[in-house]
């Protein structure tokens, strides 16, 4: 047990958060807001009585859930600088970066997962509340955005939250496109100085302080609306 | 004003309206009665569109409800409409709620729609409460709100689906008095109500309707004085007795 230097922990600490959970947290804030924006859209699309743009939201989201998170990380890792080419009509493939390959990849991804939860929160909100709008004179989208929206995302937060914190979590599968996320930084210090216990074992105690720590707060919040209603 | 023609519809195969016709004149005030499950909130609910129609036809002031070219919003926001479920929006204070459908589409400016919000409030009687939300209010309080809300639009007939049957015995009149002022200021409405007291007072016809057609529809002193059909008479002798 004498072999362990826990102080290899310290001395990396700027690098870790500065560089490693920064990226990481900016992953998850923002694939958060875009999966929730995309997400919602999908949801309101598989919720179409036009049949064709339910089936296609439908086949996404179904496509989405049934793909294992790393391979999709992988194939828009390859795939987006050519599919930004063919959009830009650039003869080579566009030069994209890890950070932003990551960030399509994980809204893309969380989107349908989020689609689910908000498709579920629409569901919740009563017939008449629709009703209610449209009778006033409100467009669909009015309806939507002014009256349905807002009540289903609010009954829905605690949802939409466990399932950042997944996603907070699920960030660290970027390693395999060697971004430097905080489990990246992690893991370089880990293999420079061979302290792969130590830091593997920190990264592991942040991980749970951060995710319990959220995890704790959803419940809380989630408390308080009960009350509410 | 109101103008419906031979209207049928359809849930699946199970038809739930017949062959409906009727007409509701400008300040006429018509209730629609009859047992639950016989289509006249649905019937209702067809005069702004809320529900399609498969056939027949609909005209409010000339303009066909069931034409797919007709602007709808604006056609609905000419037509108020109270729920039996009140359906105020939960989220918004009772002040938003009477001004969302004036900004957004009536283009009124935020401070001319609370104006004119808040003296449909007060003549509801329930100025004190404009900050509050619907949640913190009583059904009664939350219905005449609704009413409020529906005439904030400036409508030029309003339809009232049920608008009592969801209150406690003792919230009624304070819904039913608005009504009736309502009716008397020469408002055009249409009524689903159980409320024959109501009918008695301020209707000046009443349409009787049963598995989906319209069996009756009559001048109130025709209808509680002599029913024609057996159903009518049948449905009067119970409601009235109790």
């Amino acid at each position: 047990m004498s072999g362990f230097d826990f102080d290899v922990i310290e001395r990396s600490l700027p690098y870790l958060f500065r560089e490693g959970m920064t990226f990481t947290l900016t992953l998850t804030a923002l694939a958060m807001t875009g999966g929730i924006v995309f997400g919602t859209l999908l949801a309101m699309m598989r919720l179409s009585a036009f049949k064709p743009l339910s089936m296609l939201a439908g086949a996404y989201v179904n496509l989405m859930r049934s793909i294992p998170l790393v391979l999709v990380i992988f194939w828009f890792f390859f795939l987006v600088p050519y599919i930004g080419a063919w959009i830009l009509r650039e003869p080579n493939p566009i030069k994209v970066g890890t950070f932003w390959s990551a960030l399509i990849t994980f809204t893309m991804f969380e989107a349908a997962y989020y689609c689910e939860i908000m498709r579920a929160g629409i569901q919740s909100i009563a017939r008449g509340q629709v009703w209610s709008g449209y009778a006033l004179g409100l467009n669909y989208w009015q309806t939507m955005g002014k009256i349905v929206l807002p009540q289903a995302f609010r009954n829905m937060l605690p949802v939409l939250l466990t399932q950042t914190v997944i996603l907070f979590q699920d960030t660290s599968l970027v390693y395999v496109i060697s971004a430097t996320d905080f489990l990246g930084a992690a893991s370089k210090i880990a293999n420079r100085d061979y302290r792969l216990v130590e830091m593997y074992s920190f990264v592991a105690i942040v991980y749970f302080v951060m995710s319990y720590g959220l995890s704790m707060l959803v419940r809380r919040l989630q408390l308080r609306i009960a009350i509410i209603r | 004003m109101i103008s419906m023609k031979n209207v049928s519809k359809w849930y699946g195969s199970f038809q739930v309206l017949t062959e409906c016709s009727t007409e509701v004149a400008k300040g006429e005030v018509v209730v629609v009665c009859g047992p639950s499950g016989s289509g006249k909130s649905t019937l209702i609910k067809c005069v702004n569109a809320l529900e399609p129609f498969e056939k027949g036809s609909i005209t409010v002031e000339g303009i066909s409800v069931g034409d797919p070219k007709t602007n709808l919003p604006k056609l609905r926001s000419r037509i108020g409409m109270v729920f039996q479920n009140f359906e105020l929006f939960p989220h918004m204070t009772v002040t938003e709620n009477l001004t969302l459908g004036q900004v957004k589409v009536l283009g009124r400016s935020t401070g001319e729609a609370t104006e004119k919000g808040l003296k449909l409030l007060d003549r509801v009687g329930l100025l004190a409460h404009k900050d509050k939300y619907p949640g913190q209010l009583s059904g009664g309080q939350q219905q005449r709100v609704a009413i409020a809300r529906a005439l904030s639009m400036d409508p030029i007939a309003m339809l009232f689906d049920e608008p009592t049957s969801a209150l406690d015995p003792e919230m009624i009149n304070e819904v039913l008095d608005v009504m009736v002022e309502l009716a008397k200021e020469g408002m055009t409405m249409m009524v689903v109500t159980h409320e024959m007291g109501f009918a008695r007072k301020v209707a000046h016809r009443v349409i009787f309707m049963d598995a989906g057609r319209i069996v009756e529809d009559a001048k109130k002193e025709e209808f509680f004085g002599t029913p024609r059909s057996e159903r009518a008479q049948l449905f009067l002798s119970k409601i009235l007795q109790h």
